[in-house]
């Protein structure tokens, strides 16, 4: 089956791989280029390459401190990273007992479950950021990082579940099986075999689920007041306001904020088909 | 288990618990540069008058400022002192977020208001009361390049500076403003005897000189006097580089210009073809209010009133190049009276046209801004363009629905609940059920936490979204309305059917947006992964990182970056298009480009998230189908038919049908790549719902209808396409 | 070891009945083998004695401990999985010791457990892989070890040897017996494959439809067949069947083409015209220029030492064991075959049942 493809289709496929490239790159570049141009005003030119290379928007968006001295932007990468951090952990783990349980037993319930679940994911969020903020400032959570934490994981929830109950549905039963046989009860079969197994599915998960957070910022911008309490995003869109746009320093503050998550991405990328596909081939 | 997990979560709040508490002062403002800096060196003087005090300080970005403001104070959020501009204070007083800093009543009142200029405190009184110490007032002036005007004399009329046109290169502009903002084109209206808005807060930016104003600028722009389309930062780099020979800009402009380039303010010049009327700009007058809930009035009436102290007011004048409202701050520092720009623009301010306070002032921008980039745009004539500015403004700010007895909704509301508890009860009573019930109790300990959570912060803010929606809301007042949201929605607000801006068009546009997205992301995602799983391809895994990478771009950024690459001057598309010999294109001009701007904004956004779904699809399917595919015969095109489509559609369904339910939803994309330009015609229903609630005076009710429409639709498409697909 | 009793299990699953009511009592250290069609139950019987389903009616004995409601970590028994369910995550050794981590028991008595088992099924230089990473002969080993390892009162094995090809299965299939023999403990055995029943089982369970059918020695089973069902699923190839009568000598029984003896010591009471159903296994005829038995050859394969011949009586399919070595017949030809009246098989033709008088 494997013969050997003639020359000139092998380079029109990568002729067609490297145009894609190019598309996928582009715009990356364009921001990289503007961030390391010292005008900070974006350059007519097609071809994304800085003329001269300075990084005064790196440090004017990395050394910035507020009025009492303190150093706003590590306060905000440390509220961001804390926040995303913080969501997938939590949305992990409270995703995948349930996830569990609607895979592996039956429950009076469990479709309607499902169906209100997946009936979430439809309704805009337009019109339920004024009453979480009102169940934010019930709870005092309001302009604080746990609040945020705690709505950011709630929204990843519904997806996080219906991947996590792919995965584990594509997980044998007779693993569980065999660890209780072996003497284990079902929390200890689920916590040595079945998570350990779920592995790829799980980081792909958590990976969704801190980029949502990481890249969040209209909850964030209404939830919190307090500008040490920001998380990057929200400092970020001050950049490109209506009336002065810098460009320069949004695309240096871009720049920072994707390369932790393109690393992460990096990261897990080896698990992102298996662990993306485990959820969706199962109908 | 559940136990265990409890812990956890405790420890996470107390790690996160308020990072601020409350007992001080808080102030807001939305300063930045100069300004900001002056304001912070002021505070920072306070602070050290008041050691025992903590003083926290917030910048919130301007666009988020009102609605920030509008949402924290009523649930004691929000600062105590808070700087903003006097037009919002009619409706501030009537949601109760103000508190007068001054009485009529007072003994002090009129001590208080003499060390003022006039117009700053008419500005800033209401029935009487004081409500904020006026801080600054912000007009624009004409600053000119004296390398570039050389005459001695500032430019008396728009005309002489017209003149300057056949004596400047082709890249230098004799003016430049923001010639599609209202409040830019509002001197020019004036000049010519019109106005925006009426005392009785009537939309008046139509008619005879609402026409001319708009000629005067198409002329203008056929005229290359004047840039297209520019943005604040476009006038001041223009200006700072020395391809303007004047600018219309307020002090901030001073304020950035710093000395990279020499220049001069004078007010605005006169229209020759108005009977020599001054360009009349707004004056804005900024102020220290102090919020109705704030713990500590009198300290923080003290925080607002010493910022407009002399030294502190000297201060914002010099380091923020504020014109500042204090009286005696220009006594007191004799540089000041001498600033050729400060002085110039108090002088201007003295002759400026206070901004309307009508609640109604705020509906009038946006149409305003349509209307005169239409007709710049050449879309429409002047008039028409004016007369569907007016048309948007009443859609905007149409009387509410009249208020309905809820009586009903509630009896119907309690039979159903008497309902639902009776079935209840019913099935407890089924032993089949009792049965099934007990055999679930294991299933629930696994469960619950998260059923809870989703049902708190999922579940219940969409029913209250859900419940809004029967209300009526305009600038935090609410009612019940019973279901008139969804009867004016869908009767399009009475005008056509297909009307810009009516539900059914939206609809379409949000239609054909999804259409257009899931086919291109599904083709290319198809067309890359099977590129990718050939076997033998060289460099395989480096494609794939490389294209993987749109994928972990946060959205917003993408968004932005690709707003500013479709830029008609400065955007590199266009920068390709002309390297490749084509003409720039005004990307957001039209609803076609701004369409294809956004799609292919969203397509570099959507088609790795398919293409590795495909990757793992093809994956799974067995290669000895193709195998025996090619012994029977079928060809490569065939074999792709007849195999790879058929096995790739049950294990891509769920991934399209979650795709094309995000895509339906895309609010990033839209709003922030073309903004709904032209005109909300390329809007998607939920930026429109956007719309309703933060930009058209926070009509949440009216949203809500658009979330609950919304809503509707997706489940009824899911449900009829696919029962079961997704999960 | 315990011996194990079964009492009144019933099962449904949905609206199906799985189980309807099974009475079995195994004695301590004897090898049941529970053997049936898919779909027969047999697997949720198996399941339902490790505790992973739990009966609707009845109850489970383990020795004298009633086990019915236990969680199977509470039953003190072990099983070998058709996918072997080896943990993914962890190397044999760990897989070996999993068990016995969760019962805490004393590292270094896993430690000399482990080996000892290693030992025992020659696993040692595969201790330190992962399952991924070996055959799937080795990962059955493996599967068995982490049952022997834990010295269980009871084993239980699900169709362990369906995922091996032929050779090694007859080969796991001896050191099975070899285990069962050097452990002396009950084992509960469920296959489809009657060879390994026949040749594994102390006992022989044969199951129909979520009941016992038949239950006994092998042998006697085979040779005596309480049904048509059970006379019809062991032996390979198939028992050949006639649908007839009894004639009026009420010596033999005829059917369209052939006429075969009966057995008066085992079907004395036939009155001649009895309709039967008469059963004659291949292995049980020999050509015979006289016999009675009128084979029209149509396929004949031959296997070395012995060979079958495919083709019909009358007009009903029909199989014969051949001696290799002698001249076989050629597709087209009449091959005259004779049984004895000792290989003669009669079912009531309605209820399918033996009418073998020593039976039923």
């Amino acid at each position: 089956m494997n013969r050997r493809t003639p020359w000139w289709v092998e380079l029109l496929v990568h002729a067609a791989l490297l145009l894609a490239v190019v598309f996928a790159l582009y715009p990356v570049l364009w921001v990289l280029t503007l961030a390391l141009s010292p005008s900070g005003t974006p350059s007519p030119h097609a071809i994304p390459w800085p003329e001269s290379v300075s990084l005064d928007n790196f440090r004017a968006v990395a050394l910035q401190h507020d009025a009492a001295g303190r150093w706003l932007f590590g306060r905000q990468l440390f509220n961001s990273v804390f926040v995303a951090v913080a969501t997938a952990v939590t949305s992990v783990a409270l995703a995948t007992p349930a996830a569990y349980a609607i895979a592996r037993m039956r429950f009076a319930g469990d479709r309607t479950g499902m169906r209100v679940l997946l009936a979430t994911q439809m309704f805009p969020g337009v019109a339920t950021a004024v009453p979480l903020y009102v169940i934010l400032d019930t709870l005092k959570l309001l302009d604080t990082r746990a609040g945020l934490v705690l709505v950011y994981a709630t929204t990843a929830l519904p997806f996080a579940m219906f991947q996590l109950r792919g995965a584990f549905e594509a997980i044998p039963r007779e693993l569980e099986e065999a660890a209780m046989v072996d003497g284990a009860t079902r929390w200890q079969a689920f916590i040595k075999v079945v998570l350990p197994a779920a592995r790829p599915a799980i980081a792909v998960t958590a990976l969704f689920a801190f980029m949502s957070a990481w890249n969040e910022f209209i909850l964030a911008a209404t939830f919190l007041s307090h500008e040490e309490a920001f998380t990057l995003p929200v400092a970020l869109q001050r950049y490109v306001g209506e009336h002065d746009a810098d460009w320069g320093r949004f695309a240096a503050g871009a720049i920072v904020v994707s390369v932790p998550v393109m690393a992460v991405f990096y990261a897990v990328q080896r698990h992102l088909v298996g662990g993306l596909t485990a959820g969706s081939v199962k109908g | 288990m559940t136990g265990r997990l409890c812990r956890a979560l405790g420890l996470a709040l107390f790690l996160a618990a308020p990072s601020v508490s409350a007992q001080h002062l808080t102030l807001w403002h939305a300063y930045r540069g100069a300004e900001q800096t002056a304001l912070d060196q002021v505070l920072d003087a306070w602070r050290r008058a008041h050691p025992t005090a903590t003083l926290d300080v917030l910048a919130v970005p301007f666009e988020a400022y009102a609605s920030k403001l509008e949402s924290a104070i009523p649930h004691d959020h929000g600062p105590d002192v808070f700087l903003d501009a006097h037009e919002r204070l009619a409706s501030y007083r009537a949601l109760g977020l103000v508190t007068p800093v001054a009485r009529a009543a007072e003994p002090t009142f009129s001590a208080v208001a003499a060390r003022f200029d006039d117009t700053a405190v008419r500005a800033l009184t209401a029935a009487g009361d004081l409500y904020a110490f006026p801080l600054s007032v912000k007009c624009v002036a004409l600053f000119y390049n004296p390398a570039l005007w050389t005459d001695p004399a500032p430019p008396a009329t728009l005309e002489s500076i017209e003149a300057l046109r056949p004596r400047l290169g082709s890249e230098t502009y004799p003016l430049v403003y923001e010639s599609q903002g209202a409040y830019f084109h509002a001197p020019l209206l004036h000049a010519y005897g019109g106005a925006m808005l009426d005392d009785a807060g009537r939309y008046t930016f139509v008619g005879p000189a609402a026409e001319r104003s708009l000629q005067r600028v198409i002329a203008m722009t056929r005229g290359n006097i004047i840039p297209d389309e520019a943005s604040g930062a476009l006038v001041a780099q223009l200006f700072a580089t020395g391809h303007a020979a004047t600018a219309i800009s307020g002090p901030w402009l001073a304020a950035d210009l710093g000395s990279s380039v020499s220049f001069r303010v004078a007010p605005l010049p006169a229209l020759a073809d108005a009977d020599g009327r001054r360009m009349e700009p707004y004056a804005t007058v900024e102020g220290a209010f102090v919020s109705s809930h704030t713990r500590d009035a009198a300290a923080a009436i003290a925080l607002a009133e010493s910022l407009t102290e002399v030294p502190a007011a000297v201060v914002r004048a010099r380091v923020g190049r504020q014109v500042v409202a204090t009286r005696d701050a220009w006594t007191a520092d004799p540089e000041l009276a001498r600033d050729p720009v400060l002085s110039v623009f108090r002088e201007a301010a003295a002759h400026a046209r206070p901004m309307p306070t009508h609640p109604h002032m705020r509906a009038v921008f946006e149409p305003a801004r349509q209307a005169i980039l239409k007709a710049l745009r050449g879309d429409r004539s002047p008039r028409v363009a004016l007369e569907e500015g007016l048309h948007r403004f009443t859609d905007v700010t149409r009387p509410l629905p009249r208020r309905r007895d809820a009586t009903l909704a509630l009896l119907l509301l309690g039979m159903f609940a008497l309902g639902v508890v009776l079935n209840a009860l019913r099935g407890l009573r089924d032993p089949v059920f009792r049965r099934d019930l007990r055999r679930s109790l294991p299933a629930y300990a696994w469960v619950t936490h998260a059923a809870v959570t989703l049902l708190l912060l999922v579940v219940v803010p969409l029913v209250i979204g859900a419940v809004t929606s029967l209300y009526a809301t305009r600038e935090g007042h609410s009612y019940y309305v019973g279901l008139a949201n969804y009867l004016d929605i869908l009767t399009a607000r009475g005008g056509p059917l297909l009307a810009t801006g009516s539900f059914y068009r939206v609809l379409l546009v949000t239609v054909l947006w999804t259409v257009a997205n899931i086919t291109l992301h599904v083709s290319i995602g198809v067309a890359l992964a099977l590129l990718l799983s050939r076997p033998l391809l060289r460099l395989k895994a480096l494609y794939r990182v490389l294209l993987i990478i749109p994928w972990a771009v946060p959205s917003y950024v993408t968004a932005l970056a690709w707003r500013g690459m479709f830029h008609r001057q400065f955007g590199a598309v266009n920068a390709l298009l002309t390297a490749l010999g084509g003409e720039p294109v005004s990307w957001f001009a039209r609803f076609s480009t701004a369409f294809a701007a956004n799609v292919t904004t969203n397509v570099w956004l959507g088609f790795p998230f398919m293409m590795v779904v495909t990757i793992g699809a093809l994956a799974g399917i067995p290669k000895d189908l193709y195998e025996a595919a090619a012994v029977d015969g079928a060809t490569a095109w065939q074999q792709f038919w007849k195999v790879t489509v058929p096995m790739l559609r049950p294990a891509m369904g769920p991934s399209v049908a979650m795709g094309a339910v995000w895509t339906f939803n895309q609010f990033n994309v839209v709003f922030l790549v073309s903004g709904g330009e032209p005109d909300g015609e390329t809007d998607i229903l939920v930026s429109e719902a956007y719309r309703w609630a933060f930009t058209r005076q926070a009509q949440y009710g009216y949203a809500s209808a658009y979330a609950v429409l919304i809503f509707l639709i997706l489940l009824l498409v899911t449900r009829r396409r696919s029962p079961e697909a997704i999960p | 070891m315990a011996a194990v009793t079964l009492r009144g299990i019933r099962k449904t699953l949905g609206a199906n009945l799985i189980l309807r009511g099974i009475d079995l009592a195994l004695t301590d250290g004897e090898f049941a083998v529970l053997v049936g069609p898919s779909g027969c139950g047999k697997s949720t019987l198996l399941r339902t004695v490790a505790g992973l389903e739990e009966p609707d009616a009845g109850s489970i004995l383990l020795g004298d401990r009633d086990v019915t409601r236990a969680p199977p970590r509470d039953r003190d028994i072990a099983m070998v999985f058709q996918s072997y369910a080896l943990y993914p995550h962890l190397t044999v050794r760990d897989n070996l010791a999993f068990g016995l981590k969760l019962r805490r028991v004393d590292p270094k008595e896993i430690a000399a457990r482990v080996s000892e088992v290693a030992r025992m099924l020659t696993i040692e230089a595969l201790l330190d892989r992962f399952p991924r990473e070996m055959s799937g002969g080795q990962r059955q080993r493996v599967a068995m070890g982490r049952a022997v390892v834990r010295r269980p009162q009871l084993f239980l094995f699900d169709e362990p040897l369906s995922n091996l090809d032929a050779a090694l299965r007859a080969q796991v299939r001896v050191e099975i017996k070899r285990l069962h023999a050097s452990l002396g403990a009950t084992m509960l055995y469920v296959t489809h494959d009657q060879v390994e029943a026949m040749t594994l089982a102390d006992r022989l369970v044969v199951l129909r439809a979520g009941a016992i059918e038949q239950e006994g020695p092998p042998l006697e089973v085979y040779q005596r067949p309480a049904s048509r069902f059970v006379a019809g699923f062991l032996g390979s190839p198939a028992m050949n069947f006639f649908t007839g009568a009894v004639d009026a000598t009420a010596r033999f029984a005829d059917a369209k083409g052939l006429r075969v003896p009966i057995d008066p010591a085992r079907f004395d009471a036939l009155p001649p015209g009895h309709p039967v159903v008469i059963g004659v296994r291949p292995h049980d005829v020999i050509p015979d220029p006289d016999g009675a038995i009128d084979l029209h050859v149509e396929v004949v394969e031959p296997m070395g030492f012995e060979a079958y011949a495919h083709g019909t009586v009358g007009d009903v399919p029909f199989v014969a064991r051949l001696e290799g070595g002698a001249a076989l017949p050629r597709p087209g030809e009449r091959l005259p075959l004779r049984v004895q009246a000792a290989a003669v098989h009669l079912f009531d033709p309605t209820t399918e049942r033996s009418l073998d008088a020593g039976r039923s």
